[in-house]
């Protein structure tokens, strides 16, 4: 831009304007100012998928060496009665743990949206589930459940509700009832105040209209609360199946997918199954089951997405 | 105002009560199991409160003084896990790589967030989906390319690979975020110093960046806690116990039949301090942004 010799004032071009040595090195700059980025994650995208597709079609094992099995892996692990019994167990816990958030996120950000005494004690409160590691939420959720000197035995044991401690962990079904309850305690907090932060959006004109219209507080809310959260819930929806899909830390930590395999979600089958049965093969296959999977899902959100909702050019 | 009906009031009231037990707690039972001597917290009939509150437990993390209660029962004395001591090392561990995974993330964030925010270029829209979009796999498909990319680097048991890791993980978080906010500061200050000469990057450093100081706080902090809490690869990648982060050191604790329990509350309490201290600037920045319509 030195050679530039004429005097500034409002004749200058706008930079925009200057022509096409200017453009493209402002485009120049793009490319280069995004690289960097760009290489490190397609470096650790890219080349790890390849990496686990290649994979999961050979075999390899100490002995024979590795060679090329085709989709034999994939037979092995879609028919194996483990994956079977583990991709079932993922359904019914996101069939219930899903919608459970969903309705609880909206009861809680209703609630939170209403102004009463302590209203920012428990905006504050949320902090607390959201901020902890995942891991720990699983202990603290141990602790809780405790079979044989858990927080919840000893309560109710002590305010006299059960005369002898029940068997929260070692209980299949309690088991994942257990694991729900801290899966919900961890994500509800985000689910919660993204759907508040819609709930705020939607203009108070629309609630007033309708009580003028003699709408009672129930059709209040279907006629004007629910068709505007509608988007977020769709996007809380589809966050938390992903989420559901993902979880491992808390599994780990709080049953070891057990008793038995009754908590052994997908994910955790899949690190069980190559890193303590070391069969890469079959654990890549998994991988790449979970991620086409996922990204079925993720198609489906950017549909739900309004278009042009992040990159898009603003009026 | 609307006024309520006594009916709502209490309804209103029951459910904030409710929300309060849930959210609060789960930490309460475990501060106060981290103040209860092993034997009365192991005792049946619970006789939780029989002794006063008791931090030896505490003391045993950080100096390694076996609590005199635990030496009362025999029994109990191999319940001690040694493991709990490393602890604070853990935690400083996973403060490093936290700390370092803010910085690259915030400098890799923020040059392309710059570009994207401001310039036009080719594959401008598709690279910044790509971004978005990697991070949605789930990272248990990753785990096995990763563990075997790390193995053949000889960067297994590092915090290098660990760093490295947690940055591509967070990038497109920081990408996202930050692309966003420079693009609520008005591009007028931009052109007004493209017309003095400076290139983007200068206008980046010398302009868009101070500008933008409460949003990379908030990002920056947010990597931060995301990087802490890692646990999956933090598993995979330190296998031996000295450069495990705390997640994983707790989150093996727990899964030892032999860990005390009061020592293992304690360990929570102690760990959780970072994170509770970042929490509230983190959330502040966060709710302020959905607020502002940024994911609308």
């Amino acid at each position: 831009m030195g050679q530039t010799t004429a005097p500034r004032g409002r004749a200058e071009p706008l930079p925009v304007e200057r022509g096409r040595s200017y453009q493209w090195r402002l485009a120049r700059s793009g490319v280069l100012m995004t690289l960097p980025a760009l290489l490190v994650v397609a470096s650790f995208t890219v080349y790890p998928f390849w990496y686990a597709l290649n994979e999961s079609v050979h075999l390899s094992s100490p002995i024979l060496g590795r060679r090329f099995v085709g989709l034999d892996n994939f037979r092995n692990v879609i028919t194996s009665p483990y994956f079977l019994d583990a991709a079932r167990t993922t359904l019914i816990f996101g069939a219930i743990a899903v919608p459970v958030l969903v309705v609880l996120g909206v009861l809680v950000a209703l609630l939170l949206n209403e102004r009463f005494p302590g209203n920012t004690l428990l905006r504050a409160g949320m902090l607390l589930p959201w901020a902890i590691p995942a891991s720990v939420v699983g202990i603290i959720w141990k602790w809780v459940f405790l079979d044989s000197w858990g927080a919840l035995n000893a309560g109710l044991y002590s305010l006299g509700l059960i005369d002898r401690y029940i068997s929260w962990l070692t209980t299949p079904w309690l088991a994942r009832f257990a694991v729900i309850v801290a899966f919900t305690w961890s994500q509800l907090p985000l689910a919660a105040i993204l759907l508040l932060a819609a709930l705020q959006a939607i203009p108070d004109e629309l609630y007033e209209a309708a009580a003028i219209d003699g709408a009672s507080a129930v059709a209040r809310f279907w006629a004007v609360t629910l068709p505007g959260i509608r988007p977020m819930l769709v996007i809380v929806t589809l966050y938390e199946i992903l989420m559901a899909l993902n979880i491992f830390d808390i599994t780990y930590a709080m049953t070891g997918g057990g008793p038995g395999t009754a908590t052994s979600l997908l994910t955790y089958y899949i690190w069980a199954e190559t890193f303590k049965m070391l069969s890469f093969g079959n654990g890549a296959a998994l991988a790449v089951v979970i991620a086409l999977l996922a990204l079925a899902f993720i198609a489906a959100i950017i549909r739900a997405l309004p278009k042009e909702a992040l990159l898009g050019e603003r009026a | 105002m609307r006024r309520r009906s006594s009916a709502q009031r209490a309804l209103i009231a029951a459910g904030a009560a409710l929300l309060a037990l849930f959210w609060f707690g789960p930490f309460m039972l475990v501060g106060i199991g981290s103040v209860i001597p092993e034997g009365n917290l192991l005792s049946f009939p619970p006789r939780w409160f029989a002794h006063p509150p008791f931090l030896g437990n505490y003391r045993y993390i950080f100096t390694g003084e076996i609590p005199q209660t635990y030496l009362e029962r025999g029994a109990l004395r191999s319940m001690i896990s040694q493991e709990v001591r490393l602890v604070p090392r853990a935690m400083l561990n996973s403060v490093l790589i936290a700390m370092a995974v803010m910085f690259l993330s915030l400098t890799l964030g923020s040059l392309a967030a710059y570009a994207y925010a401001r310039l036009r270029f080719p594959g401008r829209v598709a690279t910044f989906n790509f971004i978005l979009i990697s991070r949605l796999i789930p990272t248990v498909a990753l785990a096995i390319p990763y563990y075997a990319i790390v193995l053949r680097l000889g960067l297994l048991n590092t915090h290098w690979a660990l760093i490295a890791i947690y940055t591509v993980l967070t990038l497109p978080f920081t990408v996202l975020v930050l692309t966003l906010y420079f693009r609520t500061i008005p591009g007028e200050i931009d052109e007004a110093a493209q017309v003095e000469g400076a290139s983007p990057l200068q206008v980046l450093r010398h302009i868009t960046l101070p500008l933008s100081l409460p949003s990379l706080v908030g990002t920056g902090l947010f990597t931060f806690m995301l990087a802490y809490s890692e646990f999956l690869f933090g598993l995979l990648i330190s296998t031996s116990a000295r450069t495990r982060t705390l997640p994983v050191t707790l989150g093996t604790l727990s899964t030892n039949p032999d860990v005390a329990w009061g020592l293992m509350m304690a360990s929570i309490v102690v760990g959780s301090v970072p994170t509770l201290v970042l929490v509230i600037p983190v959330w502040r920045f966060m709710v302020r942004g959905l607020m502002s319509g940024a994911v609308q």
